[in-house]
């Protein structure tokens, strides 16, 4: 199983803090693909992290991993 | 050293080696908002030798809830904030130097003031901008640490040249800056949560204790009570053009820039007229006033009223357009007035 994780404005888009699914085999490119499917989210320039470490677009999840999609935000 | 920053070079990471080269440091600031606000005080107060501060708004009302640097007075006056900093950070420490510039931060305004500068603390409030500063750190080897924040979410990251990926490593392009503005409000403990990140890390580069300088971006919510970190260091992209090997720093180019835009959640536009100019304000407001306009002032800013929107005009020419959030209606409504 893994653990996707969501901070700012998605956590209050997909009304959770984090989801429990098995994702593992997918890249992040895929999983964010279905997570704008499922939920409306958009995730084109949203920064993705597994295991607390900077993830690319063609990384591969592994089973257990813990994904977290972090938004750059803007305001100063 | 006088007592004044006793306390900081007890503290044994900083030590009396470290306050004194933190008291030999320029440090330049973009933005003199919430963040801006915040880290120019620490700043000035850790002793930093000089400060440089640039922004192109003024101070309003609304401001006050989080933009520590400001009082009341500011926002009757329509102070821009560059100059309301000044003051204030004069009044906190007057063995800092401190230089403010009302304006815009444009790649060749930043390329001018990185000259002789060691540190730049990102207080601005778009992405634009950002991704210029992190050209120009890259093209100047000089570090600079991302700060940003909305509602109560906050995140920070530190870049320094040839050890850390930098932010066009990450984000590979602009985000989408709807993305912040719609999300509602901010609140000032986010602010200061994200200041405290920054100053921090300022606070290690200046001392250069380079060792302890955090390598990995922070976020947070404070009211979700959600903490993460995220290491960066895989990120590091030698094909990339603001850091790798054939780096063209693309945000540098007058090509990529805009001459208009949105502001972040304000119904504000932007216009800046492609040539920095020297505006004769009194010429202005009596021709305005001749054809019946409300125009108000100071010696930095016009304010004119028309009937949806209020137009605000600075020295070098460059426009606020409040109450709209339409390019083209903004650009007809400078022009209308500007000719």
């Amino acid at each position: 199983m893994n653990k996707i994780m969501f901070f700012a404005h998605l956590r209050d888009r997909v009304g959770e803090e984090s989801l429990t699914k098995d994702v593992s085999g997918k890249t992040i490119s895929e999983l964010k693909q279905m997570l704008e499917e499922n939920y409306g989210l958009k995730l084109d320039s949203v920064m993705a992290a597994v295991n607390e470490e900077f993830a690319s677009d063609d990384e591969v999840i592994q089973a257990g991993d813990t994904i977290a999609f972090i938004p750059p935000v803007s305001g100063g | 050293m006088s007592e004044r920053y006793s306390r900081q070079a007890l503290f044994p990471p900083i030590g009396k080696v470290g306050q004194e080269k933190i008291r030999s440091k320029h440090v330049l600031i973009v933005g003199a908002g919430a963040l801006g606000s915040g880290n120019a005080e620490l700043m000035a107060r850790s002793g930093a030798a000089k400060l440089t501060i640039i922004d192109r708004d003024y101070v309003e009302e609304s401001n006050l809830q989080r933009q520590q640097l400001f009082a009341e007075s500011d926002a009757l006056d329509k102070m821009p904030k560059a100059a309301a900093a000044e003051k204030r950070l004069k009044q906190i420490n007057s063995e800092v130097e401190i230089r403010s510039i009302i304006g815009d931060a444009t790649p060749e305004k930043l390329e001018e003031l990185a000259e002789g500068v060691d540190l730049i603390l990102d207080s601005t409030d778009n992405f634009e901008t950002r991704m210029t500063i992190n050209d120009i750190s890259q093209k100047f080897n000089i570090p600079w640490i991302y700060g940003a924040c909305v509602g109560s979410f906050g995140m920070s990251m530190t870049i320094i040249p040839g050890k850390t990926p930098c932010m066009n490593c990450l984000l590979k392009k602009i985000p989408i800056q709807g993305m912040t503005c719609d999300t509602g409000g901010i609140i000032a403990p986010a602010v200061q949560m994200v200041v405290a990140h920054q100053a921090a890390e300022a606070l290690k580069i200046l001392a250069e204790d380079w060792e302890a300088v955090r390598t990995a971006m922070v976020s947070f919510d404070l009211w979700r009570n959600q903490y993460t970190s995220m290491k960066v260091s895989k990120a590091k992209d030698e094909g990339c053009l603001s850091c790798g090997t054939e780096r063209t720093y693309p945000y540098l180019q007058p090509e990529n820039m805009m001459k208009s835009t949105v502001l972040c959640g304000r119904d504000t536009v932007q216009i800046r007229p492609p040539k920095e100019q020297e505006i004769e304000f009194a010429e202005i407001a009596r021709q305005l006033k001749a054809l019946g306009y409300q125009v108000k002032g100071n010696p930095y800013l016009l304010s004119i009223e028309m009937e949806e929107q209020r137009l605000v005009l600075f020295k070098d020419g460059r426009a606020l357009i409040h109450g709209t959030k339409d390019l083209a209606q903004a650009k007809s409504i400078y022009q209308r007035i500007m000719g």
